[in-house]
């Protein structure tokens, strides 16, 4: 009886303190953050002040929330989001901050999991000095935490959802990926009809679909099947849900159908796998991916390192100093090549940086912000041009890039495609 | 023709990679008396010890099996000393929490230790395919698949006769058939049953990593979802008889190859478990025909 | 201890009360918003151990698919109220009495079966029950599941908030551990009990085990589905990913650590485990590391739980005769 009364109080002490561990670890958040909406009694000197600016000179600290699949199957992309996000702010910071206001980040890991990002999502929807949020990586994650962050009234800003009816599901939803309904008809339009004909000598007649059964996948999916319809192609298509590692039976049952070209649709690490085990068997097809982008994960565990063609709004040019600087930066600090994705991401917090400027001497709230944004001139970012469209997402135009040796190198720029889709 | 038939080679080669995790685990619960549900991560580990072979010393197979068995078996000592020992005579559940433990455990370690991503393992076997006609249809058997089919049987076989031939064997046997009687008789059961747990967990070395050079990858998280397989694989076989286990695997892997091709890679293991409560609701303890062994 | 218990019987109803009151105040006392939605959490898990509890703890039969019982009231709920504009009360129920409905099928197959055959059963029906609800797209979503799922409106006020959501989980648990420990002391309870002590014995003396035990099941299966119709707009979208079989283990672990066949222990052990988890996000990655060791550790101290007896079958230890007819004898007579 003593034995199990000692457990009791012990197991009650353990949970109470780790209660008041968790307790005092956000009450210094509070401290560390003073009142970042009071704002109009320092206006005064501000001119000064954006000036760059010593610890202490700030007129407040704003929070920003960061969502990032650091675990899991797109953790490549999580790392990335994180280094970026943390170079923006650091960059914004030194420069003497957001019009004078000194900025935060609180990145978590969400491991690409829609119901973790929910649940992180509406953390940070609750936590009242949360101005912004920044993320998440998968279209099916910014769709589930659209609805959280249109009750709360907070900004959400996706440097990678692509889906073309995330944005448009709340006027808080903002993405900079560049739309679904633009890249999937510019690949069928002009890889499958133009680059493969011309280029590689490959009639494409039929089409070998494999895609990821996700709220991404299905969009690529339509999309790409508009454009496709118009060019008349035979498309076959099988599905596969996220995590799949055996291809080997969708392999053998697309290969009896004998398509003209492979086309797989995922973020992911499907994307070489898909491809190494059809390597495997020994069949040789063009390989087409929408999705991976400009991945150094892909190019580097390709078995046949010659045969990858992406579509890719964005390509890290070695003949630009300030892209390349950035990409050699990055690498040092990721230990990979950056893709389209951490450079989103960077942009993200310079447009919230923007908005933040935009709102000038009023008050920074969440609704302010959200309206700078979606007001915000176009902006040139690291990954190009950003304006946003009514829905509060952007259109991109796209290049054509292929792997060669290991590497990726641009096959047609972006005047390839110029006359649109 | 060729086309089922190819498909039918590509679910026996998956189905021996399963029979080879079933095994394993049939070995482990005979022997130690109590299912695992760390299993899948043990697997991992074997999987990853066999990687890093590939990295530092190169692609030598027969050393990357060996490092994995190892791999395997020593993280089956830590499983023993944790779950196991201190429960053999407390109820079932304990011991299953504590594994479910150990695989959480496994699993974000290897996160942590192994890195998030997925690892490459390329070019460990060439892409050689040979193109077999069978009364007109054409077959493609790649040398890959021949591998691991051939290695599942060495394996299946180098066991069986360990079991019939050896002194440990038939300590093994006995051990997994009564534990009382045993002590009775001089068998110092913890030791052995030590021994058993270690020896089905260097199967599920083995068995990941077959998966790894089957798929070209290893990561922290595959284990999870062949854990489930092994376990409904070795229920099959009647969750003690290793034979059976075995049958029980090529089974699984067979019926979720053939079920895919009818229907879509999304529906691959509503197969096995339909499969597995069909077997269950006409057969309870298995495909074994007599009873006896204990579970 | 003994102490504690005569004061606790003394004052049973007074104490009752005033706890009672105490949780019905806590929205009000201006405490952040994250750490109501902790305690929703935690009364949601404590219900959904509580009903696995009902089955493994009481009757002995070691279900390990509780999360498919989950998911079918989650998905019952979410479908029905987003595409037919259902209520959210009177889908409670049907949630509730669909996945009994299944609770009853996964029954059958396993009345022939026991010990580890019993789980593998239910743990593949849970399988089963996730995949179907992975690949039956026109109904489920698929993968990319249910979405934007309404929230539950009481009398016109939209409950969106874990302020208010706190009292559904309230009422939920309330009422769960009204009915069941009224269920445990009537003659199904007590034919339970006896399947769990003794099968062979219970069977003897002419307690229809079959019957039984398929009760047994549905029970549990029932308020499973009755909190998933709750969850669902409560996270406000569900996706197979959230039934997998670790959601099913981490109800077992709340189960066990609290202490199985006792209505307190699960209720501790969801809170033990939720706050658990949500403290040691700070160590990022290493969160479930620590809390994997954690669960060992107490397996090791405690294999019992919490406030698990020590002298029931379940502790691991044999049950000692003499003792335990005094003890039937002392809660027989406080009892009458």
């Amino acid at each position: 009886m003593k034995k199990r009364v000692l457990a009791l109080m012990m197991s009650l002490t353990l949970a109470v303190g780790l209660l008041a561990g968790c307790g005092s670890g956000s009450d210094d958040g509070t401290t560390a953050a003073p009142d970042t909406t009071a704002s109009a009694e320092t206006d005064g000197g501000s001119e000064d002040a954006t000036e760059p600016a010593a610890e202490g000179e700030f007129k407040g600290t704003i929070k920003l929330g960061g969502l990032a699949p650091m675990t899991g199957t797109y953790a490549e992309y999580g790392k990335g989001f994180e280094i970026a996000f943390n170079k923006a702010i650091e960059e914004i910071n030194a420069a003497g901050g957001a019009n004078g206001y000194k900025l935060e980040i609180e990145i978590v890991d969400t491991q690409g999991d829609t119901v973790t990002s929910s649940t992180l999502c509406t953390d940070f929807a609750e936590d009242e000095e949360v101005m912004a949020i920044l993320g998440d990586f998968t279209s099916g994650a910014c769709k589930a935490d659209a609805e959280i962050v249109d009750r709360y009234g907070v900004t959400l800003l996706s440097p990678t959802a692509s889906a073309d009816d995330y944005a448009s599901m709340s006027p808080y939803c903002f993405g900079i990926m560049g739309r679904q309904d633009v890249e999937a008809p510019f690949l069928a339009k002009y890889i499958l009809g133009k680059y493969l004909p011309e280029e590689m000598g490959v009639d494409v007649q039929k089409v070998g679909v494999i895609r990821v059964d996700s709220d991404w996948g299905l969009s690529c999916y339509n999309n790409f099947m508009k454009q496709a319809e118009n060019e008349a192609y035979e498309v076959v298509v099988e599905t596969y849900a996220t995590g799949e590692k055996d291809f080997s039976t969708l392999i053998t049952k697309m290969q009896s159908e004998d398509p003209d070209v492979l086309v797989v649709m995922d973020q992911g690490d499907a994307v070489f796998q898909i491809f190494n085990q059809a390597d495997a068997v020994g069949w040789e097809i063009p390989h087409v991916a929408l999705g991976p982008g400009t991945s150094e994960q892909v190019a580097a565990q390709l078995t046949d390192n010659n045969n990858l063609i992406v579509t890719s709004p964005f390509f890290f040019d070695p003949s630009d100093p300030d892209l390349a600087a950035w990409a050699e930066w990055f690498e040092g600090e990721a230990g990979f090549a950056p893709t389209i994705h951490p450079a989103c991401a960077y942009d993200c917090v310079y447009l919230i940086a923007e908005a933040i400027e935009a709102i000038g001497d009023g008050e920074v709230t969440r609704d302010a912000i959200r309206d700078a944004l979606a007001e915000l001139p176009a902006y040139e970012g690291l990954s190009g041009t950003i304006e946003f469209t009514e829905d509060g997402d952007i259109r991109r135009n796209y290049m054509i890039c292929g792997v060669k040796d290991g590497q990726w190198t641009v096959l047609e720029g972006f005047e390839y495609g110029a006359e649109g889709v | 023709m060729g086309y089922i038939l190819n498909q039918l080679l590509n679910g026996i080669c998956q189905g021996s990679i399963y029979a080879l995790m079933a095994i394993g685990y049939s070995v482990i619960v005979g022997v130690v008396g109590m299912v695992t549900f760390a299993y899948g991560e043990v697997m991992m580990i074997g999987a990853f010890s066999a990687y890093y072979i590939f990295i530092y010393v190169g692609n030598n197979l027969p050393l990357a099996i060996l490092a994995a068995f190892a791999g395997s078996f020593i993280i089956g000592i830590v499983i023993y000393k944790l779950c196991y020992e201190r429960f053999f005579t407390a109820p079932r559940h304990i011991s299953l929490l504590c594994t479910i433990g150990i695989s959480m455990l496994l699993k974000n370690l290897a996160q942590i230790v192994f890195g998030p991503e997925t690892k490459p393992v390329l070019n460990v076997v060439s892409n050689t395919t040979f193109k077999l006609n069978i009364f007109g249809a054409v077959l493609n058997i790649r040398l890959l698949q021949i591998v691991i089919i051939v290695l599942v049987i060495i394996l299946a076989v180098a066991l069986t006769l360990f079991f019939n031939k050896t002194k440990y064997g038939v300590m093994l046997r006995a051990v997994s058939q009564n534990k009382d009687a045993s002590y009775l008789m001089g068998i110092n059961v913890k030791r052995t049953a030590l021994l058993g747990n270690c020896i089905g967990c260097g199967f599920g070395g083995i068995a990941g990593i077959l998966l790894g050079i089957y798929y070209f990858s290893v990561s922290a998280t595959m284990g999870s979802a062949y854990s489930m397989k092994a376990f409904a694989a070795s229920v099959l076989g009647g969750l003690v008889d290793i034979r059976f286990s075995a049958l029980g695997g090529l089974c699984i892997g067979i019926i979720e190859n053939l079920g895919i091709v009818v229907t879509a890679a999304t529906f691959r293991d509503i197969f096995a478990f339909a499969f597995l409560i069909l077997v269950l609701i006409f057969r309870p303890q298995g495909f074994v025909s007599k009873k006896g062994a204990r579970v | 201890m003994q102490k504690i218990k005569e004061f606790y019987n003394k004052f049973k109803v007074i104490i009752l009360l005033v706890l009672f009151v105490i949780m019905a105040v806590i929205p009000f006392l201006g405490i952040k918003t994250l750490y109501i939605r902790y305690l929703c959490n935690i009364m949601m898990y404590a219900t959904l151990a509580g009903s696995l509890n009902a089955i493994n703890g009481y009757s002995g039969q070691m279900c390990l698919g509780q999360a498919g019982f989950f998911a079918i009231g989650a998905y019952t709920g979410a479908a029905l109220s987003k595409n037919f504009g259902i209520s959210f009360w009177p889908l409670l129920l049907v949630g509730g009495l669909l996945a009994m409905l299944i609770g009853f099928l996964v029954s059958l197959p396993t009345l022939r079966l026991s010990g580890i055959y019993l789980s593998i059963t239910t743990l593949g029906a849970s399988e089963i029950i996730r995949i179907i609800a992975q690949t039956w797209t026109p109904v489920t979503g698929g993968t990319m599941g249910i979405k934007q799922i309404p929230y539950p409106e009481f009398f016109g006020l939209d409950m969106f908030r874990p302020q208010y959501y706190y009292y559904i989980f309230l009422f939920l648990l309330v009422l769960f551990l009204f009915v069941t420990n009224r269920v445990l002391k009537s003659r199904v309870g007590r034919a339970w009990m006896s399947i769990r002590e003794d099968q062979i014995a219970a069977k003897s003396l002419g307690v229809e085990t079959s019957f039984y035990k398929c009760t047994n099941f549905m029970y549990g299966a029932f308020w499973a589905g009755v909190i998933g119709v709750a969850y669902a707009p409560f996270v406000n979208f569900i996706d197979s990913t959230q039934f997998t079989t670790d959601v099913g283990f981490n109800i077992l672990a709340m189960v066990v650590l609290g202490g199985q066949g006792t209505l307190v222990g699960p209720i501790l052990g969801a809170a033990v485990v939720t706050i658990l988890t949500e403290s040691l996000r700070f160590l990022e990655s290493w969160r479930y590391v620590i809390y994997a060791l954690l669960l060992i550790a107490m397996m090791w101290g405690r294999p019992q739980g919490l406030v698990g007896a020590s002298k029931s079958m379940l502790a691991g230890g044999k049950i000692k005769m003499k003792e335990d007819k005094a003890k039937v004898k002392a809660e027989g007579g406080s009892a009458k």
